[in-house]
């Protein structure tokens, strides 16, 4: 308390009052933009990290270090084609088998269910969310991976894939390109990156789906009647007016799965085989990005120590491209509904 | 609920135009709450019927059963029946395909759809006939004279519906809503979000379109129902009180509640 209350004029003190505002007010500011500083000293941080790490690997290989396919700690040399290509590949299977889901998922949630139904349902999918990955990594390798190999794969390789059992080509395999090849495959294991992509699928769903409920439910509800008015089916009012309404922030959940995809660890690892070699079937074997850190980094020295250290690297620029064409993606749509 | 007491006997306007759309016996249920009571009334053909009455007296509602928008949610119940030239639209069998291309509804706040201006007024006619580029180019263009808006518009068609003035913008919403030549055409409440100049030029356009449509409007504005419309229906909580005349009811209005509210002695 200052002592002379009362005792100072009014305009006196609302001085003092605009000093000490202006100055809080600073000092807010500057905490703020430490918080935001923070943040993007920690992107840097962890990308200039992982660079010079793989400076060596980079140094070493140059350019090839991307387009080499060996991977051989006996001879030390060392490329990112495989992982790259499976972190890319799962994540696409993934995105594939999720949008739609979740897009299913989200539109009965929000249009269709009963309205007892939608909570519960909506809180499922949420837990479903916080479930940690090792959790899925630990289902796929013990529940799904051999369920996929003992009903689905054989199944895909006799009636699509090059290479079935009884050597008699399918139909497909025979005469659709490229089919063949992508489920030919004469391992007898689950794990492979057909099976990761589908676990990452399960992973993501609530992610994406989750997002979509909650902006499928901002849709002004006359704008819906305006449509129904026109006599369209609830189909029409969901393709046309709900998603178009709400496509940014669509793209955007879609993004938000697509980014922790390609990021997964622990349950891209235990499904995905680890086997260094690329092949153009999914129903083989392969690696991904942070599955071969994953694995590899507890007994990595010299060269090889480095070379996870430019994988690291390059997960980081596959992560920031993903999000850049999410970016264009998102100004062409808006350029061409004529905002 | 005791409907038989509640049912008023039909309250019918001395109709020299033959009736649109007949209604008789009608009760609605939301959730098990009775808010429509026994309506009956004719909806002649080719004029403005107005309908007024206090906040929550069940116009809306009473709107909204005309081209059963009302069954897109669970709990709602209408019994009774409504004629549309003779044909029952509550009947289970009625096409909602068919209700919705015959009767045409304008909502409160101006709605137009995500996408451009053109688009918008094509997109419903796309929902019920197949026709070519340049027809829809034709039918487009007829729909936004007809709405008034043609001249303001016509160089910006490619543009986001979303950039239009609130005022243009229901003009756009009732050009997509007679684009599809509906019979009837509902308006709810359509000038409350509007300024003055924009809700003038609407009800200008409602006189132009009931040369060839059937138009029921609810409005909370009295002066609005006795400039536009050619019959008014007077509700309060939920029963239809009295239904005539436009002139009628203003001036010599037949019972004392009608009389109380347009006094503004309720209401």
């Amino acid at each position: 308390m200052q002592a002379n209350d009362g005792v100072t004029a009014p305009g006196m003190i609302q001085e003092q009052r605009a000093r000490r505002d202006a100055r809080d007010d600073r000092l807010f500011g500057w905490l703020l933009k430490l918080c935001a500083l923070l943040v993007l000293a920690a992107l840097l941080g962890a990308a200039g990290a992982t660079l010079w790490g793989g400076r060596e690997a980079f140094g070493h290989f140059g350019l090839g270090f991307l387009a080499s396919s060996a991977w051989d700690p006996g001879s030390d040399t060392y490329g990112a084609l495989v992982p790259v290509y499976g972190t890319l590949v799962t994540s696409a299977i993934a995105l594939l088998i999720a949008v739609p889901v979740s897009f299913g998922v989200a539109v009965y949630l929000s249009e269709v269910a009963p309205r007892w139904l939608r909570t519960p349902v909506a809180s499922a999918i949420e837990l479903l969310a916080g479930i940690p990955s090792i959790i899925y990594g630990m289902w796929g390798l013990f529940v799904f991976a051999p369920f996929f190999a003992d009903h689905i794969k054989p199944w895909l390789t006799n009636y699509l894939g090059d290479k079935p059992d009884d050597g008699k080509l399918s139909w497909v395999a025979a005469h659709v390109p490229f089919v063949g090849k992508l489920f030919g495959s004469d391992s007898p294991f689950g794990a492979s990156v057909l099976a990761a992509g589908i676990v990452l699928a399960v992973m993501i769903i609530p992610f994406i789906s989750s997002v979509m409920r909650e902006v499928f439910q901002t849709v002004p509800t006359r704008l819906k009647e305006s449509a129904y008015a026109l006599g369209s089916s609830t189909w029409e009012v969901v393709w046309d007016i709900v998603l178009p309404y709400t496509r940014s922030a669509v793209i955007g959940g879609i993004f938000l799965g697509l980014g922790r995809a390609l990021g997964e660890t622990m349950a891209v690892t235990f499904v995905l085989g680890n086997a260094m070699q690329l092949s153009p079937s999914l129903l083989d074997p392969g690696a991904s990005i942070a599955s071969t850190i994953a694995n590899q980094f507890s007994e990595a020295a010299g060269m090889q120590k480095s070379a996870l250290m430019a994988l690291a690297f390059l997960l980081f620029v596959v992560t920031f491209i993903v999000l850049l064409i999410a970016r264009l993606m998102l100004r062409r749509l808006a350029h061409k509904e004529g905002r | 609920m005791n409907d038989s007491a509640l049912a008023a006997p039909p309250v019918q306007a001395a109709a020299a135009t033959p009736p649109k759309l007949k209604v008789r016996d009608l009760n609605f249920y939301y959730d098990g709450f009775h808010a429509l009571k026994g309506i009956s009334m004719d909806v002649p053909e080719k004029q403005v019927t107005a309908i007024i009455g206090p906040s929550g007296c069940g116009k809306s509602t009473l709107l909204r059963i005309f081209n059963r928008i009302y069954a897109i949610y669970p709990k709602l119940e209408a019994r009774g029946s409504i004629e549309l030239d003779g044909e029952n639209i509550l009947a289970p069998g009625y096409s909602m395909n068919r209700l919705r291309s015959k009767v045409g509804m304008v909502f409160q706040k101006p709605v137009p759809f995500p996408m451009t201006i053109f688009e918008n007024v094509a997109y419903g006619i796309r929902h019920h006939e197949r026709l070519s580029r340049s027809e829809m180019e034709a039918r487009v263009e007829q729909a936004l004279r007809s709405a008034a808006l043609w001249d303001e518009v016509k160089d910006k068609l490619k543009q986001n519906a979303l950039g239009l003035s609130g005022g243009q913008q229901q003009r756009l919403c009732i050009a997509r809503a007679i684009a599809l030549r509906p019979e009837v055409l509902l308006l709810d409440e359509p000038t409350s979000a509007l300024d003055p100049i924009a809700t003038g030029r609407i009800e200008q356009l409602v006189e132009e379109l009931k040369h060839e449509y059937t138009i029921v409007i609810v409005t909370h504005n009295m002066q609005q129902a006795a400039r536009c419309s050619d019959r008014t229906a007077f509700m309060y909580l939920g029963e239809l009180i009295e239904f005539d005349r436009t002139e009628q009811i203003f001036t010599k209005p037949g019972k004392k509640q009608t009389e109380d509210y347009i006094t503004g002695r309720f209401g």
